[in-house]
């Protein structure tokens, strides 16, 4: 199984675990065991209308899926997993 | 509650103020104990805002994986941003909450002139509508720093 490694704000939503296996041979499948398991951390991750947040980057190893092939990207046992959020910001808006 | 330690406070205030007049920003690793953050480790990380960096930060995500990774290998955990805002106060500017991430703690460091001046931390909330002042504890600024 890969293994999914879980942001420090999604944790609680993830049994506190900083790490999740979960099943599956492209990185839609895996996040759909992920979130199979972990059913809160859907509504963190996906939309109402089932797509990835945009706010919501996934990497498999040290590639980012949307540059490779988005929610078909393969995964393997031996692959890690990471979900990590897109930070911004800027003192106009004030 | 966040605690900031010496060497990781250190760090965060030069970045700030080298960096200057561009906004800063980078991670905050440490401890976790129920709702008291300590942070022990600071990562600069470069500002990959494409615009005008003086009003604007953005993360790479790539570089935030690899210091929730650095985290991991320490045995903490990644548990804040840091940024700055030049020339004005350390408040949490609605840029900053929209584009921010619940749990995280954003501490937020004013440099005036190039110089440190003060700074605040902030909580959004879990549907990022709002963000509340955090209390923070850090080591004193020697005015020479």
């Amino acid at each position: 199984m890969a293994k999914v490694l879980i942001p420090t704000p999604l944790r609680q939503y993830a049994g506190r675990n900083d790490s999740v296996e979960a099943t599956g041979a492209t990185v839609g499948e895996v996040l759909d065991s992920l979130t199979g398991q972990y059913s809160e951390l859907r509504h963190h991750l996906y939309s109402d209308e089932g797509k990835l947040r945009s706010f919501v980057n996934v990497y498999v190893n040290d590639e980012d899926i949307r540059y490779l092939e988005k929610d078909s990207t393969p995964v393997t046992d031996d692959d890690t997993v990471s979900i990590v959020p897109s930070i911004a910001g800027g003192h106009r808006g004030y | 509650m966040i605690r900031i330690e010496q060497d990781a406070w250190r760090k965060m205030v030069a970045h700030a103020q080298v960096t200057y007049p561009n906004e800063c920003c980078g991670a905050m690793l440490g401890t976790i104990d129920g709702d008291a953050k300590t942070v022990k480790v600071s990562i600069e990380l470069d500002n990959a805002f494409e615009g005008v960096q003086q009003e604007r930060y953005e993360l790479r995500p790539r570089d935030l994986m690899n210091a929730d990774r650095a985290a991991r290998q320490q045995g903490m955990d990644l548990i804040g941003i840091f940024h700055s805002h030049p020339d004005c106060d350390a408040y949490f500017s609605a840029t900053d909450l929209k584009n921010s991430f619940p749990w995280y703690s954003f501490v937020v460091i004013s440099v005036k002139n190039g110089k440190f001046d003060h700074a605040n931390s902030f909580l959004p909330n879990a549907e990022q509508t709002t963000a509340n002042e955090e209390e923070m504890e850090h080591p004193a600024v020697s005015p020479a720093a």
